[in-house]
């Protein structure tokens, strides 16, 4: 998962790596912005650059960074700014940060699956265009991070002999950085590089939620800032995976097993229905509890879009008759849901379940059939709205 | 050793008395797999779902010749599993844990890959050389002996296609859920060869998504094969929400790099054929092999 840049700027500053002085924005400190304008109090002298804070690249394509030449313009573009959608994430933080001047460069470290060890990305040519320059070189090193200042060496060999150190070292900070707090990328793009150093210009750091129990810091980012990481808190408490997809959905999905679920989700957006959820509810952990079902049931009956809902379960392992109870008991307690349900039930059980839920909720439709279930949903979104 | 799995080959469970344990040592061996023993913590249980139950690897190998191993343990126990394995002389192991921390896979590949071994997972329900063996959990109503070599990183959308191909009278040779992590055992590109060379292996169906770089790098790799075997491809998670893993850890699309984009016309240079949708999948497999 990739933290805002602004928390991946902390980090990098808290090992060793410098960043541009800023001021991290919210709705509720937006008058501090506006009371420090007055006085040209903002970080450093300017100009400035606006950040939208949302964990996703390309965001200055995006319009979600601005750059201010005056105080004023920077808090209107902060307000413009905060409450927007950018790729699919709303803006509840921007950053306000002093822009910097330097040669842009790139640099990044990460995880290489195929080599278990790691991987360092350098290149002359840093910015926003970085995954179609022809300058980029990278090499493999052993999860070290005086190794990959080895390896690192090797690409900064045309940069000028009294810049190289710096870079090395911010590279091999990077890599301590990467291992200690077990993140899968490290990257910054552009790092501005000058006779005086280098300076993080951005952040892009991905932190393994599964090492999140043994990373207390990294833990502290996330409970920091529940809005901006909403999937990755409600993962880390639910212990299961609900990522809304759109919040103006009209299809909530039930379901479980991430690769069903993403693969329903591009059906139902194949056939031109708004799926509002991806759900990995992993029946297999629910242990006789309703409370999952409860828990996605009243997630998705919040969004007043919501047109049907699609369960859809597969059970290899899992006893269908016992998630049909529980799907009954959750929809019994979830009286806000107004929408139609069709459930998907194939598997061990599936004669069972499909008895309780005619039972208890008759107008239910149950099928083992995937593509029939997927018509029926679609034909109740292609309904004019009651 | 992957196409040489047998219902001959030994095989134990670690964590064999956990709820896990139990209950799919117990379905392996009604599926027929020759479960020999498994492993426990608990001093007090001499024997668990019929079979023997051992201290560690090192003596339930000794005691019984496996060279086999699926580990039921936690995320956070896995790497002590698979080195405790390895140590133990085990030379293929499944995890099926899902949320092993990254950089244990690392040090997990690290060791796998020291000691020559093979390692599927994490996150996988394992895999099955139908009518032979099963490692893990792939459900036994989708399984049939037949000619379609399956490799997938989702193991539910796996089940999908797996039931579908048995309804419509067909099976699969090899099944291996490579699993949803980043970091990982076995990768599509380690296993096109073994397709490739398999016999009872007709055609393949990739079962991927989005993230990573595994279905460029098979691609690659196919295109260099210059595909012996049909290779028919599912990805999954065009909808994705960028910066975000979608359940599994190695889901996640990061601008361009992982996108279904990518994946697409990788696969599609290089001959395999990409579908959109379970059933249109299904359909042309089944159509080219009637």
């Amino acid at each position: 998962m990739l933290l805002i840049e602004a928390d991946g700027k902390a980090l990098l500053a808290e090992h060793g790596i410098d960043v541009p002085a800023a001021v991290p924005t919210i709705n509720a400190t937006l008058g501090d912005l506006q009371g420090k304008a007055r006085g040209t109090s903002l970080p450093g002298t300017g100009p400035w650059m606006v950040k939208a804070q949302v964990p996703v690249g390309g965001r200055g394509k995006a319009g979600g960074i601005v750059r201010c030449d005056t105080p004023q313009e920077a808090v209107a573009a902060v307000s413009g700014l905060l409450g927007q959608r950018l790729k699919g994430h709303k803006v509840d933080v921007c950053l306000v940060e002093q822009s910097v001047t330097g040669d842009e460069r790139y640099l990044a470290v990460m995880v290489d699956p195929a080599s278990y060890g790691l991987r360092v990305i350098y290149s002359v040519q840093g910015g926003v265009d970085i995954e179609q320059s022809m300058a980029t070189q990278s090499r493999l090193s052993p999860p070290h991070p005086a190794s990959v200042a080895e390896a690192l060496a090797d690409l900064v060999a045309n940069e000028p002999a009294y810049r190289r150190s710096h870079i090395i070292a911010t590279g091999r900070r990077l890599a301590g950085l990467l291992l200690q707090c077990e993140l899968a990328l490290a990257e910054i793009n552009p790092l501005f590089v000058s006779d005086d150093g280098c300076v993080a210009g951005d952040a892009k750091l991905v932190v393994d939620l599964s090492a999140v129990e043994r990373q207390p810091r990294i833990a502290a980012l996330l409970e920091a800032r529940p809005q901006s990481y909403a999937d990755a808190n409600r993962k880390l408490t639910e212990g299961f995976d609900y990522v809304e997809i759109d919040p103006e959905g009209e299809i909530g999905l039930v379901t479980t097993g991430a690769g069903l679920s993403m693969m329903l989700i591009d059906e139902l957006a194949a056939r031109g229905m708004k799926p509002l959820n991806f759900c990995d509810i992993r029946t297999g952990q629910m242990r006789g509890s309703p409370e999952r079902v409860m828990h996605v049931l009243t997630w998705i009956t919040e969004r007043p879009s919501l047109r049907a809902v699609l369960v859809s379960v597969f059970a290899g392992i899992t006893d269908l008759g016992e998630f049909g109870g529980l799907l009954a008991t959750g929809l019994e307690q979830t009286p806000a849901l107004r929408v139609p349900v069709v459930a998907r039930l194939v598997g061990r059980g599936a004669a069972e379940a499909r008895r309780i839920l005619a039972d208890r909720h008759p107008g239910m439709q149950v099928t083992e059939d995937l593509e029939e279930a997927l018509s029926s949903v679609a034909a109740i979104a292609g309904e004019p709205r009651a | 050793m992957i196409a040489s799995l047998s219902r001959n080959t030994p095989v134990i469970v670690q964590g064999i008395t956990g709820r896990m344990g139990l209950t799919h040592a117990a379905l392996m061996r009604g599926y027929g797999t020759n479960i020999v023993g498994g492993t426990s913590n608990r001093t007090d249980t001499k024997e668990a779902a019929g079979v023997p139950v051992f201290v560690n690897c090192r003596a339930a190998v000794l005691a019984t010749g496996a060279v086999v191993s699926v580990a039921m343990a936690p995320p956070m126990e896995t790497l002590g599993a698979v080195e405790e394995a390895l140590a133990a002389g085990i030379r293929l192991i499944v995890t099926v844990a899902e949320g092993i921390p990254l950089h244990d896979a690392m040090r997990i590949g690290r060791a796998v890959r020291r000691a020559g071994a093979t390692w599927i997972g994490g996150s996988t329900p394992g895999l099955a050389i139908p009518g032979e063996i099963k490692l893990g959990f792939l459900p036994d109503v989708c399984l049939r002996p037949g000619p379609f070599g399956i490799m997938s990183k989702s193991g539910t959308l796996s089940y999908e296609c797996g039931y579908r191909l048995v309804q419509a009278g067909f099976g699969q040779s090899i099944w291996v859920g490579v699993g949803g992590d980043q970091v990982k055992g076995v990768r599509f590109a380690d296993l096109l060869p073994v397709f490739f060379a398999d016999p009872r292996t007709r055609a393949i169906i990739l079962v991927g998504e989005v993230g990573g770089n595994e279905e460029e790098e098979c691609a690659a790799l196919l295109q260099r094969l210059a595909g012996r075997k049909p290779v028919y491809a599912l990805i999954a998670g065009r909808e994705a929400k960028e910066g975000v893993s979608m359940g599994h850890a190695g889901a996640l699309v990061l601008g361009e790099a992982g996108s279904l984009t990518s994946k697409t016309h990788c696969l599609t240079a290089a001959g395999a054929r990409v579908f959109g949708s379970i059933e249109s999948l299904i359909d042309a497999c089944v159509q080219d092999l009637t």
